[in-house]
C-alpha cells in the first residue's frame, strides 16, 4: 500500500550536480544526475570517503551544489532558508550518532523538531507521544537518552524524523552504531514506516544486505553516481 | 515543552556556571541599587534637613564646591535683613566636630536671633540660653548612640557643652546633629564672625517675582549665591560629584554583569555548536536559534536581577547600619530605582546575548552529520 500514491512524481532531482571542496582542489561529486520518485526506497552505497554524506547533505539542502541544481518536486529550491523550511516540514533526518539532546527526555527530543510549526506545547506533546507509540517506545517518553539502549535511542530519532509527516526520510547509516539484532529491528521499522506512510526513504549504508532491501541503489565511486538495481531485484526481473 | 523550558534545561546542564553568572548579575544589580540609592539618599537627606528648618531662601559663599567649606561674614546678616521683602534672617555655622570616644558629630551653631530656634522640635529639656552659653541641644539619634541625656556633657573639639535638650527632627541628619550657640562654635573652630549659611524667611514666599527680586538684590551685594531652600542641593557640586562617582561605579558594575552573561553564553554556544547544528538540520531557522539563545540570556539576567534586588536592599540596609554613613544618610532605594535597575539589567543581559546568539547561527547543520 502506498498512501501518497508515490513513485509517479519526482521528489528529488539532481541535474548535473557537482560539489567541490577547498577551492576546487577536492572534487567530491561531479556531474551527478538522477531522480528519486516519491515513495521509493533508495540505498546510497560506496566506500568510505566516496561522497555518500556529501550527497545526502546536498539532498537535504545542508550543502549547496557548486554546480548544477537540486530540485524538490521539480522546482529549484531558491535559498538555504527555503531548504531550512523544507527540513522543518518535508524532510526527516536520521543520524548514525542518533544526535539526541542529552538533557531532554525522549518526548522532548521529538518536540524540538516541531518548534516553528505553529503548534501549541500541548499539541506537540500529544504528537510526540503518538510518534513514540508508533516506534514502540510509548512507555519511555520521560526517559533521558542516557537511560536508553542504542536501539531505543535510534527509535526516538526515527520518531523525531517522522513527526512532521515528511515526504522524505534521509537516514545516514542508521544502523552504524547498533548490534546486528537492533540493526535489523531498526531497518524493519524504517521500511515499515516507509511502506505505511508512503515516505521516500534514502538510506546510506555500508552493508550490502541492508542496501538490498531498497528498491534502488545509488553507488558512488570517484565522485560519480552509478544507478543500479539491487541484486535481488535483478534476479527477480530476470 | 516550550522555549523557556528548553532554555532552562540548557542552563541547568552547567549549573555551577549558570549560578555563578546569575550571582555576577546579582552583584552588579545589587551594587547598582546600593550605589545609586546612596547618592539619591544623600541628596534627599541633605535637602530634607534644610526643608524642616523652615527657611525660604538660603545664601552661601559663591564659588565654593564643598557644602560646608565656604564661610560668609556674619556682618552681612543685618544688611540682608534690611533687604525689602526679607522677613527674618538666620545665620548658622556648620562643622564636623570630634566628640567623645573618638567619634565625630555634625555641629551647628546658631545666632541668638535666629528664627531656627523657633522650630526646634524638643522632646526633652529646653533650648540653650542664647548668647555665649556652652549649652547644647542634641538630636535623639546621636544622644542614643553616644548614650547621652539631658544634664550630661558632650565634647565638641575638646570643649565641653552641657546638654540641655533633646530634639526629635524628621531627617536623619538633623536627628544626629548637635545644636549650640553660634559664638562658642565660632570660637572653638577659629572662625570668629563667620557663618556657613545665611537663611531667610520672606514676607511673600509664594510671590515668584518678589522672590527673584530678593535673590537678585542679595547676590548683587557680592560673594553670595542664593537659592530657594527647597532646591538647595539641586546644583550642589559635591552632591553632584558623589552622584557622578556612584553612578559611574554602578554602571561599571552593571556592564560587568552583562559581560558575564555574554561570556557564559558564548562558552555555552561554542560547546554546543554541534547541537545547534542539529537544530538547524531539524529545520530551526537562524532567527529561532538566535531567539533560543536570547531566552537563555533573558533567564540568566532575570533571575540574576531578582537576586540582585535582594542584595541591593540588604546592602542598603547594611550601609544605613554603618555609623559612618547611617548617621547622615538613610540609604533607601526607591521602588522606581529598583524597577529601572532590574529592567536595565534584563535588557542589557538580552543585548549581551545577541553576539553569542549570532555566533550560534553560524553553526553548520553539516556538523550534525559528520562523525563525532
Amino acid at each position: 500500500m502506498n498512501p501518497r500514491g508515490a513513485g509517479r512524481e519526482p521528489l528529488i532531482t539532481f541535474e548535473h550536480v557537482g560539489y567541490e571542496f577547498d577551492q576546487g582542489r577536492i572534487v567530491a561529486l561531479k556531474d551527478v544526475s538522477f531522480t528519486i520518485g516519491a515513495g521509493k526506497s533508495v540505498a546510497i552505497v560506496g566506500a568510505s570517503g566516496s561522497g555518500k554524506t556529501t550527497l545526502i547533505l546536498l539532498m537535504c539542502g545542508i550543502r549547496m551544489p557548486t554546480s548544477g541544481v537540486v530540485r524538490w518536486k521539480g522546482e529549484a529550491v531558491p535559498s538555504t532558508a527555503a531548504w531550512t523550511d523544507l527540513r522543518r516540514s518535508e524532510i526527516g533526518i536520521v543520524f548514525q550518532d542518533f544526535n539526541l539532546f542529552p538533557t531532554l527526555t525522549a518526548r522532548e527530543n521529538i518536540e524540538v523538531a516541531m518548534f516553528g510549526r505553529g503548534l501549541s506545547a500541548r499539541e506537540r506533546g500529544k504528537r510526540a507521544d503518538a510518534a513514540l507509540e508508533a516506534v514502540g517506545l510509548g512507555t519511555r517518553a520521560r526517559h533521558l537518552p542516557q537511560e536508553m539502549s542504542g536501539g531505543e535511542r535510534q527509535r526516538v530519532a526515527i520518531a523525531r524524523s517522522i513527526i512532521n509527516d515528511p515526504a522524505l526520510i534521509v537516514a545516514d547509516e542508521p544502523t552504524g552504531n547498533l548490534d546486528s539484532v537492533n540493526a535489523v529491528a531498526i531497518l524493519d521499522l524504517l521500511f515499515e514506516l516507509q511502506e505505511s506512510r508512503g515516505v521516500t526513504l534514502v538510506m546510506v549504508t555500508h552493508e550490502p544486505s541492508y542496501a538490498a532491501r531498497c528498491e534502488r541503489q545509488l553507488r558512488i565511486k570517484d565522485g560519480a553516481v552509478f544507478d543500479q538495481q539491487p541484486a535481488v531485484v535483478r534476479e527477480v526481473a530476470s | 515543552m516550550n522555549h523557556f523550558q528548553l532554555a532552562f534545561r540548557n542552563l541547568r546542564r552547567r549549573p555551577m556556571r549558570s549560578l555563578l553568572t546569575m550571582m555576577g548579575v546579582a552583584l552588579a544589580v545589587g551594587s547598582f541599587i546600593t550605589l545609586y540609592g546612596l547618592s539619591d539618599s544623600v541628596h534627599q537627606n541633605v535637602q530634607q534637613s534644610f526643608d524642616e528648618q523652615g527657611a525660604d531662601l538660603t545664601a552661601r559663599r559663591s564659588g565654593v564646591a564643598e557644602p560646608f567649606g565656604g564661610t560668609i561674614n556674619q556682618n552681612l546678616m543685618p544688611k540682608v535683613a534690611a533687604v525689602p521683602g526679607v522677613a527674618a534672617v538666620s545665620g548658622q555655622l556648620i562643622t564636623f566636630a570630634a566628640t567623645d570616644n573618638n567619634d565625630t558629630v555634625l555641629a551647628a551653631g546658631w545666632a541668638p536671633d535666629s528664627f531656627y530656634w523657633q522650630h526646634v522640635p524638643l522632646i526633652e529639656g529646653r533650648l540653650p540660653e542664647l548668647g555665649d552659653a556652652k549649652e547644647a541641644v542634641v538630636g535623639n539619634e546621636i544622644a542614643k548612640t553616644l548614650g547621652k541625656k539631658v544634664g550630661d556633657d558632650i565634647a565638641l573639639l575638646g570643649e565641653k557643652f552641657r546638654i540641655v535638650g533633646i530634639s526629635n527632627y524628621t531627617s536623619i541628619i538633623n536627628r544626629n546633629r548637635v545644636i549650640v550657640n553660634l559664638a562658642p562654635l565660632q570660637e572653638i573652630t577659629f572662625r570668629k564672625g563667620a557663618i556657613t549659611f545665611l537663611s531667610m524667611e520672606l514676607e511673600k514666599p509664594n510671590d515668584e517675582g518678589e522672590v527673584n527680586r530678593v535673590i537678585e538684590t542679595i547676590e548683587a551685594m557680592g560673594g553670595l549665591a542664593v537659592t530657594k531652600s527647597e532646591g538647595m542641593m539641586k546644583n550642589d557640586s559635591m552632591i553632584g560629584l558623589l552622584s557622578a562617582v556612584s553612578s559611574s561605579m554602578a554602571w561599571v558594575a552593571l556592564l560587568m554583569g552583562v559581560l558575564m552573561v555574554l561570556n557564559t553564553l558564548l562558552m555555552a554556544v561554542l560547546e554546543r555548536m554541534r547541537e545547534i547544528g542539529i537544530l538547524s538540520a531539524l529545520g530551526w531557522s537562524k532567527q529561532r536559534i538566535m531567539g533560543a539563545l536570547v531566552i537563555e540570556g533573558f533567564l540568566l539576567s532575570a533571575v540574576g536581577s531578582a537576586m540582585g534586588i535582594l542584595i541591593g536592599v540588604l546592602g542598603s540596609m547594611a550601609l544605613s547600619a554603618a555609623p559612618a554613613i547611617g548617621r547622615y544618610v538613610a540609604v533607601s532605594p526607591t521602588l522606581g530605582l529598583i524597577a529601572v535597575t532590574a529592567v536595565a539589567a534584563i535588557v542589557l543581559g538580552i543585548l549581551g546575548s545577541f553576539y553569542p546568539a549570532w555566533v550560534a547561527t553560524r553553526a553548520s547543520p553539516a556538523a550534525a552529520l559528520e562523525r563525532a
